[in-house]
């Protein structure tokens, strides 16, 4: 039988803990982007400017180029407008994943809702039908799918945070 | 068995272990729910055991194993999970025990391949609550203490080190691109997610109690270091290129066909030997 002396019991616990804190140090400099851009998305604020819905491709929200006002500034609206019409991206996130997604909204209803990046360690197919309960229900707020509980709030998140964005002030 | 002597069993530490790991995850999450799962993953598992053990008309039925592999099922599907899923998962569970099984030992472990099949077949999502994956990174002192308790009474300390070392080196090795395999989707495969609960608690609560099922894992020191090995280099190249959270599973189902493998060979090379003798 593999029975093991305590002292390399200690020893060996030592070493696994030195490589683990290690590799722990050594991966927090990857994790600083990856906080940095969470924080900077879940504040809405003015920096986080809508983009051009027609656009083919969306670039991600913390490296919008400034762009042209006709392309990108909002639409005017009147004061009786709750949000602001455009395409906005939001980010839900927890410890299993991200979800971003992009919201277009035209004369105050959500007129499309795109995954545009899923990055859970769960499967697609969880919240592949909630883009269209979305805009069936013109709310963040989606059922809950059965067991896919992570992912279905890194969607809402992401929605509430894109639909905060183009609230209007 | 007298209970007495049972508790003091490998079985009886595994068993009570995961009993305080299902109450100190249901207390501090206050989520009742889980609870209730382990009554219907540990229902189901047992009824499946009795019925699977009257089929093959064995003598002595005690579905302790049962007991186990239900609870061990019930703390990792997600709370959320439907009964019929965590019930189903189960009973696949113990199907494979009794279904894939050489010599009458199971070749895979029961859980973990239960577990893995309940992803593709019934999109269970996994969430191992039950190894505090959600909970404050002191959590992972319980379950190091408790694992601890286990590989020292089933005398398992090589194979779950060469496991967790191999796993943190071949993490490392493939992250840092000296082995060239990628992972096209963000966060997928990502060596920071790996090391950070929940996955983290994930890989303890994995090596510590499921690694070291006693029967489907070897016994020799130099067996178990090979096993280790085999099953973490595999589970952390599916986990590059994949992510998710079948990576553990995989990696151990490698290790198991290792052990297969050499229950297989040994018996033909030993009587090659009287041959030639």
């Amino acid at each position: 039988m593999a029975k093991m002396n305590k002292k390399w019991v200690v020893l060996c616990s030592a070493a696994l803990g030195a490589i683990y804190a290690a590799e722990y140090f050594a991966t927090e400099a990857q994790a600083l982007p990856h906080n940095s851009e969470r924080s900077q998305l879940s504040i809405p604020s003015e920096a986080s400017s809508p983009i051009n819905s027609a656009a083919p491709t969306l670039p991600p929200v913390n490296n919008v180029a400034p762009s042209s006002p006709a392309e990108s500034a909002p639409t005017p609206s009147s004061s009786k407008k709750m949000y602001n019409d455009g395409s906005y991206i939001g980010i839900g996130s927890n410890r299993r994943g991200s979800i971003e997604v992009t919201v277009t909204i035209q004369h105050d209803k959500i007129t499309d809702v795109e995954i545009s990046r899923f990055a859970m360690h769960y499967s697609d197919r969880d919240v592949v039908g909630l883009p269209d309960e979305v805009l069936q229900k013109q709310s963040a707020q989606v059922d809950n799918v059965s067991g896919a509980t992570y992912s279905v709030r890194a969607f809402e998140d992401a929605v509430q945070e894109a639909l905060s964005q183009a609230k209007n002030a | 068995m007298k209970p007495k002597i049972w508790a003091k069993s490998p079985k009886g530490y595994v068993l009570m272990i995961m009993v305080a790991f299902l109450g100190i995850a249901s207390y501090v999450s206050h989520e009742s729910k889980g609870l209730e799962n382990a009554l219907i993953a540990v229902v189901a598992a047992v009824v499946a055991d009795i019925v699977c053990c009257l089929f093959e008309k064995r003598k002595r039925i005690f579905p302790d194993g049962a007991v186990i592999t239900g609870v061990i099922v019930s703390l990792i599907l997600s709370v959320t999970s439907p009964w019929y899923i965590v019930a189903s998962t189960s009973v696949l569970s113990i199907l494979s025990k009794h279904l894939l099984a050489y010599r009458k030992k199971p070749v895979f472990n029961p859980a973990a391949i239960g577990l893995l099949l309940s992803v593709p077949i019934f999109h269970a999502q996994q969430s191992w609550w039950g190894a505090f994956g959600d909970f404050n990174a002191l959590f992972l002192l319980i379950i190091l203490v408790g694992g601890y308790w286990v590989a020292h009474r089933i005398q398992k300390f090589p194979l779950v080190f060469s496991y967790l070392g191999a796993y943190l080196i071949a993490m490392f090795v493939i992250s840092v691109g000296i082995v060239p395999i990628g992972s096209e989707t963000l966060h997928s495969g990502d060596i920071f997610d790996a090391l950070r609960p929940p996955f983290i608690n994930a890989t303890l609560f994995f090596a510590l109690f499921m690694l070291t099922d006693p029967p489907t894992s070897p016994a020799k020191t130099r067996d178990q270091i090979i096993f280790g090995m085999l099953a973490a280099i595999a589970g952390a190249v599916v986990y590059r290129l994949f992510g998710g959270l079948i990576y553990l599973y995989i990696g151990l189902l490698v290790g198991n066909l290792y052990q297969l493998l050499r229950g297989m060979i040994r018996p033909q090379h030993r009587a090659a030997i009287r041959v030639s003798e």
